[in-house]
């Protein structure tokens, strides 16, 4: 079972990512022009949250995530994981990273590669043995854990990719694009393990230009423009509009609605419009395309 | 998590990116160079009936020697050259350096893995040679009793003594170790190379320009020594030109061991502390480019 450790409940007021007037610049080599990535950033991930990075193409997401991660230098500025600075290695022991479209290595079965991370993390013996299996369970890849890389699916390599990125049963767990290229099932297969990672305390910081998922997930958000951050909190809050509430009925007949029409223009509101709920494209294609308790039993064995 | 106290520098973890490395070349069937060798001994046997038995020898050690020199160095260049530029294409070297594994580590497992690689394939092509060796010496012991069948004993036990001379000496082992360690400075090299190359081919291309700029440098520096004098700024940057391009002639014990001279401890003794300078300085470079190269 994932379990934050005692030293992890110790801290729980400090950010889990502290990113501090970050500037990113990449030179053109053999040019004198240079791309600016990321600008002034400054942002804070507390802990035990989901944190969406949103942002178009191009915006400094990824960037951003790699200077966290130490795998690119910032030009000015720092970023620190849990109060280290996060180019020091021991900072990267409390974290998970899942790439945007990772391949690992094609002649490794699930079941190796989850050990080969397991080892750089410092596992052994049967503590890295069951913490395999552990992870194969949670993402639901147990019967192909003895099949190489090479033959899996994109939501499958995905899948597996985060199970790495949780071996070490870090306290955060950064995904560039997690369900990029992934169908909706698997896309949702995946949003249901973030959440079940929030839910056991772990702080989630993902990237994402895919906006209906993120809002489903996410408690606070910050939108990258052009490597400025260009809004930034709480996703309720940058969400509501100050004098506008919303009210769903069930049942409710014409002659109701015309009622409360009446009403409200009393009161001086004003009824902007009323239609009947819809669900969404996503829930709609994925009870489409379940399969049918018939056709499962129909399936050959 | 677990709260263990992280160590800068860790054997578990180089073993680790080490074991990985080694099952991903033999995955690749990078191994099927030896496969080459094997065929390149057999089909050399099958054309040494006409030979004397010094000669059948000194050609069997040559053919093997210069194919398992040749086979190696290309062996380590092309394993190597590889092994970063594909990890930053497949972006899996972002999911072991976001681990708390430090950039020398990576460098020191990569490159540990295929010196356990040209470690092995030597281990199997020597035993090959042996096998072929040992072999010919039999038939041509067999050959040399039935011919001397009226002879002296004395006689036979000398002619005996000269064919088990001409077959084994202790020389072999001493060419086969530098063999090994040409081929592990070549593949720091190539390790070093790969670190600001963005491509294998690249690598590789650079790499064959050094292997011959390395043996032929020794050619080169003594001509122009002959020809230009050898003054301190000629003499630097010969110093400088050895330093980045490896004199590979100096490895090249090859002839004298095929023809049976003995090859002093002292000479051995400062070939490999030489390569394995080389593969220290080379793996220093490497490191100097990769601690903060942009991923």
């Amino acid at each position: 079972m994932l379990l934050c450790s005692e030293a992890s409940r110790s801290d729980m007021n400090e950010p889990a990512v502290a990113v501090t007037g970050v500037t990113k610049v990449f030179p053109i080599p053999f040019r004198k022009r240079s791309i600016l990535a990321v600008r002034d950033l400054t942002l804070q991930v507390p802990p035990g949250q989901i944190y969406g990075l949103l942002g178009p193409n191009g915006s400094g997401k990824s960037t951003t995530l790699k200077i966290i991660l130490g795998l690119v230098f910032p030009t000015r500025g720092k970023t620190e994981i849990f109060g280290r600075d996060s180019n020091l290695v021991e900072s990267r022991e409390a974290v998970g990273f899942l790439p945007e479209n990772p391949y690992f290595y094609k002649y490794l079965t699930g079941r190796e590669t989850l050990r080969f991370y397991g080892k750089l993390c410092g596992l052994r013996g049967a503590r890295l043995k069951s913490r395999v299996e552990e992870l194969l369970s949670l993402v639901g890849l147990t019967s192909a854990g003895e099949r190489r890389l090479g033959g899996y699916s994109k939501g499958m390599l995905q899948r597996i990719g985060l199970a790495q990125a949780l071996v070490q049963e870090p306290r955060l767990v950064v995904l560039d694009e997690p369900t990029a290229g992934v169908d909706p099932a698997g896309a949702r297969e995946i949003r249901d393990l973030i959440l079940d990672l929030k839910q056991r305390g772990i702080t989630v910081l993902l990237s994402s230009h895919l906006l209906e998922q993120v809002q489903e997930i996410c408690d606070r958000v910050g939108i990258l423009a052009n490597g400025v951050l260009v809004r930034e909190g709480p996703l309720a809050d940058l969400l509501a509009i100050e004098n506008r509430t919303d009210v769903v009925f069930e049942n409710a007949s014409p002659a109701l609605l015309g009622e409360i029409e009446t009403l409200a223009a009393k009161s001086g509101a004003r009824l902007l419009e009323h239609s009947r709920s819809q669900t969404s494209l996503e829930r709609l294609f994925l009870e489409a395309t379940r399969p049918s308790e018939d056709s499962k039993r129909q399936k050959p064995r | 998590m677990t709260t263990s106290i992280h160590r800068a520098f860790s054997i578990g973890r180089i073993a680790a990116i080490t074991g990985n490395t080694f099952t991903e070349l033999t995955r690749l069937k990078i191994f099927y160079v030896v496969l080459l060798f094997a065929l390149l001994l057999i089909g050399n046997s099958i054309f040494m009936a006409q030979f004397t038995f010094q000669q059948e020898f000194q050609v069997l050690k040559d053919i093997a020697l210069g194919s398992m020199s040749i086979l190696t160095s290309v062996l380590a260049v092309v394993a190597t050259a590889r092994l970063i530029p594909q990890d930053i294409e497949d972006r899996t070297i972002y999911t072991i350096l976001a681990k708390p594994v430090a950039r020398v580590e990576y460098l020191l497992g990569k490159l540990a893995g295929v010196l356990l690689l040209l470690a092995i394939s030597v281990i199997i092509m020597s035993a090959l040679f042996f096998v072929v060796l040992k072999v010919r010496e039999q038939t041509v012991i067999h050959e040399t009793l039935r011919q001397m069948r009226a002879s002296p004993p004395e006689q036979m036990a000398e002619a005996l003594g000269a064919v088990r001379a001409s077959a084994f000496q202790a020389n072999l082992f001493s060419g086969i170790a530098i063999i090994y360690v040409k081929a592990s400075v070549l593949a720091a090299l190539t390790l070093f190379v790969s670190t600001f190359a963005t491509t294998t081919i690249f690598t590789t291309v650079v790499m064959v320009f050094v292997y011959f700029i390395g043996h032929l440098q020794s050619t080169a520096r003594a001509y122009w020594l002959q020809t230009n004098g050898g003054g301190g700024i000629t003499k630097f940057f010969l110093a400088f030109v050895a330093l980045f391009f490896p004199d590979l002639q100096l490895f090249n014990l090859l002839d004298d061991i095929v023809a049976g001279t003995a090859i002093p401890p002292t000479l051995f003794a400062k070939t490999a502390t030489l390569g394995f300078f080389y593969t220290g300085f080379y793996l220093l470079l490497a490191w100097s480019v990769f601690h903060r190269k942009e991923l």
